[in-house]
């Protein structure tokens, strides 16, 4: 990086200090994106059309909303839950902080937005949705193998996580139209584009459709967990393929969206 | 073998030479542990830290064992420990020390090892026995490298030793590649808890900055270097050093440009080599590291003068590095580099010569290598024994992880059924799936059990089918499945093959299932069913204890609290009559539980919990039984007031070096009473050995662990950590645990409370939210048993009161939570609402007369018990209120809970606990000393000896004793 200016410009310190701290539960996760929120909004030159910030918005209405059921009684297990919900903020605070270093384990999926910080300016729309792409088809997958390595449980189709995990989708379905609001006609289009062989797309099927994915994928890695380079193959193909639809999101089809 | 690896300087490291030395060793207190996880990409220089910060530290004075962890993902279990004492103990061979004996006993201790119940805890105490034997005293430090490659059994051992339940000051050192915790690694979220605890440090080895890599580079060239070649190099190198030095070095030689990259670099001297050096660097890469010198001879077939010059060779172009053990790569991408250099051919060739040469010889590993280089060779029917072998191996050492992928491996070796029918292999398949099936369930691989279990019952020599059904149903309740296993214990009750043994069997779980399940008559009614059943079976007692205890909690949830008493007492008396040592702990275990639990009858509960943990410690049982039996002692002892007793008792059952749920279960109940007395530092100390453990797992008892962190946190008047924790454990916690939650609740509100009676903010969504969980445990409690009920309304009193601190506290709830509490005769928790009852009327300024006799009343128990914080601010209120607290001449009448003797006037103002560590002050013996005398720490004893200074009001161990001396009754 030599002489050039911090990957964060002005706030590059704050960022950096906020990241230092690893969140442990929930509520320290919300904290962090609030805190985190008010930073990219101050990062020059796009401030409050950072595409960044257009997706930290959304994943902090979503964890808050998370939160909130947490303490709503809404889930059957909490402890899975809310120790999902930590490991899933950690890895995009990991990614966060590989971009901080220029360090190229930066993961693709993250970085293909990561590079949009500065310019030009990106839609808010393709910026979120390319980041719940990074976030749900590359994270999710590992954030779920780790939480049921560590609470010796395992991911089982029809268990009560595998129903909290769901009921997840439907806070997405909750908040997603308040954010998305006229321009579902050319998501639909989009994601018809991307995928031309599921024709049974309607409202609200994106982020359940790729959830479905990463709980599958989560199943496939919990299988060959212990095997270090089968685990290394599928978390590059995890990566290339987000990353490949990240950089669709934010191309100039992406902006179609809006 | 000379590596010049050492004489390339350490740059840019200082720093962190000096936080390792701190953290590891001179900030670490006697009996107290460290550990500092350096994370970093390959390269920059993890191992080389390791080494520097190990010599420092042995220069120092500590003892260092280094070891490192490997990635052929079937190594044996504790394998890091094990290379570190083969090390050590060649070391002190070489140096004829005396140690060497305690090494070998240790080592020894390994080789003995066999299975068996608790075995796996029982290996951690040996473990950590033989440690201290080896360290003599001194301060010991772990250094393990490739941390990433560890295997579950010594990653449980480093949290049972870092959270001090192995008795030694011990320090870890560990590396981890940062690129392997990306991903689903299972280490992320052990250092995630981990990293929040003040004995752990997480440091983040970051490349070398501009300076630092020019300052490499000029050590490595010996000169210093052009710009355009400094610019160069820090460009290529990134700052990383292992890449800085390789560079440097071909700059050095006048190779510089010819390479871009580090892989370049590398084939480049590959090709360099001469012919006998490249089969030495290709056999070390198919081999597992380290390669002896003997077995390297025997895999390349070059005679011993060829073989040193060829190594020799390779070292000197830092393809190899050699040391005591034997060879390695240098570093992880000259493997990279090699792998596509060898046809497939070549290297099964080179595993086939691995596999013959360790087939006439044992080491290291032996069965684990065996299998893993015949597999590469493609000898399925020779690796097949010897993976079995290694499986046997992993589940002597208790390491079921391993064995597992062992059995998995042998299973795939034998290959389909039809391939082994048709004069294949020699292979009993259905007993590979039954071991397979069984460890998968033992290390936590429900699915995977389950599903190796559906192969067994489609084998053509299956078992039959109850024995199927009894083992599906095990396998489901351990997965969280309740609903199928139900349904499988349901079909082996019918089933017509099923002896009348079985029957019984699954009965007895089926009870206990359902138990658990909170269905309390249909479990009662199965228990009876087994009791049936297995009265017709001779010497089936196990059944008999098992479906005694479900009735018998049934009964109690079912308010027939009697009936369910005598159906327990009678198993016991069955159990002793039978003789059999785990079915009498069993019943003992369940008699104390019914009685401290759902019955409430503590000091009877205690009795038989003491009783029961002398009977099976007779019985050879003292690790596990006697330690949950002592456990349960104590939280009776907790509850009734008798602290004093209930340290003792905590104290003998730690010395048993418990681990897993047993230990947490014991630092709890100790940290409870340290709570209690307000020994901030030694409860601190017990929540941070808990996390630890729970770092492993263990979310069972998160919250126990919070609501004592938010306790903590409020005798020291943070309110704002007070209700951090109960935040997070609101978040965490299921709702059916009403009895947990219930307290957890309390102690959130209560939080609050403080808060605003310190002036400080109070968070009102917190309030909000507190009252909403507080109403749906109250909701939910509305339907559970008679038992549960109780405990609840206990805690929910106390929350309403809590509440209404916050507007003008309310004497008349705070009434009711006394009443609750006394009705249940626990002390402590009425004490407290006694203060606050007195403060609410002093605050109304009605009934000074009441609140007098409150504050007295209680201040009496605070004293009793030794709650020092409780007692403090009685004592600031009754100041405040001109309330005397003792009144004259009746301070000394014997009224207090667990007085033991009449004592002086002077000695009435201390505890029973304090007047003990009076009386051994008085013999002039040393906190230490104490503290072995009453199995408390000696830190503990330096709380209690200033408490007894405080309230005697003077300043030497001479004066205190000369008072107590003046004072002793004759």
């Amino acid at each position: 990086m030599g002489m050039s200016e911090p990957v964060w410009g002005p706030v590059h310190q704050d960022i950096v200090g906020l990241l230092a701290d690893h969140p442990a539960d929930v509520p320290e996760v919300v904290d962090h994106l609030t805190k985190l929120q008010k930073l990219l909004v101050r990062l020059p030159p796009l401030e409050r059309s950072c595409p960044l910030a257009d997706f930290n918005e959304l994943y902090l209405t979503i964890t808050t909303s998370v939160l909130n059921g947490l303490y709503d009684d809404r889930f059957a297990d909490p402890v899975f839950l809310a120790r999902l919900d930590v490991e899933f903020a950690a890895r995009y605070f990991d990614a966060l902080r590989y971009w901080t270093e220029s360090s190229p384990a930066t993961p693709k999926a993250w970085s293909c937005l990561f590079k949009r910080m500065r310019g030009p300016d990106a839609r808010p729309l393709p910026s979120a949705a390319a980041g719940v792409n990074a976030h749900i088809n590359f994270d999710l997958p590992f954030a779920l193998v780790t939480t049921f390595d560590s609470l010796e449980s395992e991911p089982v189709d029809g268990t009560d996580q595998h129903r909290d995990y769901l009921e997840i989708n439907q806070i997405f379905a909750e908040r997603i139209p308040e954010l998305r609001r006229g321009y579902l006609d050319n998501w639909q289009l989009m994601i018809d584009m991307l995928n031309g062989d599921i024709d049974d797309w309607y409202q609200g099927e994106l982020v359940e459709y790729t959830r479905n994915v990463a709980w599958r994928n989560a199943q496939k890695i919990w299988r060959c967990r212990h095997d270090p380079e089968a685990r290394e193959c599928e978390r590059v193909r995890l990566d290339d393929n987000a990353a490949a639809l990240g950089r669709l999101l934010l191309s100039p089809l992406g902006a179609f969206l809006q | 073998m000379a590596s010049d690896v050492d004489l390339v300087p350490l740059v840019g490291r200082a720093d962190h030479l000096a936080t390792l030395r701190s953290a590891l060793l001179d900030g670490v207190g006697p009996g107290q542990t460290a550990a500092v996880f350096v994370t970093g990409e390959s390269g920059v220089g993890k191992t080389r830290l390791l080494r520097e910060a190990g010599d420092r530290l042995r220069v120092a004075g500590a003892l260092v064992l280094t070891g490192a962890c490997l990635d052929i993902g079937d190594s044996s279990p504790l394998h890091p420990l094990l290379q570190a004492l083969r090390r050590f103990d060649a070391e002190l061979t070489a140096s004829h020390a005396r140690t060497s004996s305690a090494v070998r006993g240790l080592l020894q201790m390994f080789a003995a090892e066999t299975a068996g119940p608790d075995g796996a805890g029982a290996l951690l105490e040996r473990v950590s026995r033989g440690l201290h034997l080896i360290a003599q005293g001194r301060p010991l430090v772990l250094v393990l490298d490739d941390l990433q490659w560890v295997d579950r059994s010594t990653r449980q051992l480093l949290l049972y030793l870092l959270a001090g339940l192995g008795d030694l000051q011990v320090s870890v050192l560990a590396a981890v590649r940062a690129e392997s915790l990306q991903g689903a690694h299972p280490l992320r979220r052990v250092l995630t808890e981990l990293r929040r605890l003040r004995s752990v440090r997480v440091l983040d080895l970051s490349p070398l900055d501009r300076a630092g890599t020019e300052q490499l580079a000029t050590a490595v060239v010996g000169a210093p270097l052009g710009a355009e070649a400094a610019e160069s190099l820090w460009q290529r190198s990134g700052g990383n050093p292992f890449v800085v030095e390789e560079l440097a070095r071909d700059l050095r030689e006048g190779r510089d440009g010819l390479s871009e990259t580090l892989r370049e670099v590398f084939l480049a001297r590959v090709d360099a080599l001469p012919q006998a050096a490249h089969a030495v660097v290709h056999a070390v890469a198919a081999g597992v590291e380290p390669v002896a010198h003997w077995l390297l001879a025997e895999v390349t077939r070059l005679p011993e003068g060829e073989l040193i010059d060829a190594v020799r060779a390779a070292v000197a172009h830092r393809l190899l590095v050699g040391d005591d053990d034997g060879y390695r790569l240098r570093h992880r991408l000259v493997a990279e580099v090699l792998a596509h250099e060898l046809l497939p051919a070549e290297r099964s060739v080179l595993h086939r010569r691995y596999a013959e040469a360790l087939t006439t010889a044992t080491a290291e590993l032996h069965q684990a290598r065996l299998a893993h280089h015949w597999r590469l060779a493609g000898e399925p029917a020779r690796a097949l024994p010897a993976a079995v072998a290694a499986a046997q191996e992993a589940e002597r050492l208790h390491g079921y992880a391993e064995a597992h992928r062992h059995w998995s491996a042998a299973l795939q070796l034998a290959g389909p059924p039809a391939a082994s029918a048709d004069g294949g292999l020699d292979v009993d398949r259905a007993e590979l799936l039954r071991h397979a099936a069984e460890t998968a369930h033992h290390c936590g691989e429900h699915a995977r059990a389950l599903s190796l279990l559906e192969e067994l019952a489609a084998a053509e020599d299956a078992p039959p089918a109850c024995a199927l059904h009894i083992r599906r149903a095990r396998y489901l309740a351990a997965a969280g499945r309740s609903a199928p296993a139900e349904a499988e214990y349901r079909r082996a009750l019918t089933d017509v093959d099923c002896t009348p043994r079985e029957r019984a069997t699954a009965a007895a779980h089926l009870a206990e299932l359902l138990l658990h399940l909170g269905r309390y008559a249909d479990a009662g009614d199965r228990a009876r069913e087994a009791l049936e059943l297995a009265a017709e079976v001779e010497g089936s007692v196990s059944e008999v204890v098992l479906a005694s205890a479900a009735l018998g909690f049934s009964e109690a949830y079912l308010e027939d609290p009697d009936a369910g008493l005598a159906v327990m007492r009678e198993a016991l008396d069955t159990a002793e009559r039978a003789g059999r040592p785990e079915d009498v702990a069993c019943a003992y275990l369940h008699l104390a539980e019914l009685l401290t639990g759902p019955l409430n009858i503590l000091e009877e509960g205690v009795v038989v919990a003491r009783r029961g943990a002398e009977r099976v410690a007779e019985l050879g049982l003292g690790r596990t039984y006697e330690t949950r039996l002592l456990a349960i002692a104590t939280n009776g002892l907790f509850r009734v007031g008798q602290w004093a007793e209930a340290e003792k008792v905590v104290a003998a059952a730690l010395r048993h070096r418990p681990s897993g749920a047993d230990a947490v279960e014991l630092l709890l109940a100790r940290c409870r009473l340290s709570v209690g007395y307000g020994d901030i530092a030694a409860a601190d100390r017990d929540l941070e050995a808990v996390a630890t453990v729970l770092a492993g797992g263990g979310a069972r008892h998160v919250i126990p662990l919070l609501t004592l962190r938010a306790g903590l946190a409020m005798w020291q008047g943070r309110h704002d950590l007070a209700r951090q924790a109960v935040q997070r454990g609101l978040t965490e916690s299921r709702s059916d645990d009403v009895g947990i939650l219930a307290a957890l609740v309390w102690h959130g509100l209560r939080a609050e409370a403080e808060a605003h009676a310190a002036r400080a903010t109070v968070d009102a969504t917190a309030v909000r939210r507190l009252r909403e969980v507080a109403e749906r445990v109250a909701r939910k409690s509305e339907h559970a048993a008679r038992p549960v009920r109780d405990v609840v309304d206990g805690f929910l009193a106390l929350c309403e009161a809590e509440v209404s601190r916050l507007d003008g506290s309310d004497p008349a709830l705070w009434a009711r939570s006394v009443a609750a509490w006394d009705r249940r005769h626990h002390p402590y928790p009425a004490a407290y609402s006694r203060l606050r009852q007195a403060e609410a009327l002093l605050a109304r300024r009605s009934r000074t007369a009441s609140a007098g006799r409150l504050l007295r009343e209680a201040y009496q128990v605070a004293q009793g018990l030794g709650a020092e914080p409780l007692s403090t601010e009685i004592r600031t209120l009754a100041a405040r209120a001109r309330v005397a607290l003792e009144e004259r001449g009746a301070s000394a009448d014997g009224r207090s809970v667990t007085r033991a003797e009449p004592v002086g006037d002077e000695l009435a103002v201390l505890t029973t606990r304090e007047r003990e560590v009076l009386a051994a002050v008085a013999e002039g013996l040393t906190n230490k000393e104490i503290g072995q005398r009453l199995f408390i720490s000696e830190r503990t004893i330096g709380v209690h000896v200033s408490h007894i200074f405080d309230k005697l009001q003077v300043r030497t161990r001479v004066q205190a004793s000369a008072i107590f001396l003046r004072n002793r009754s004759e």
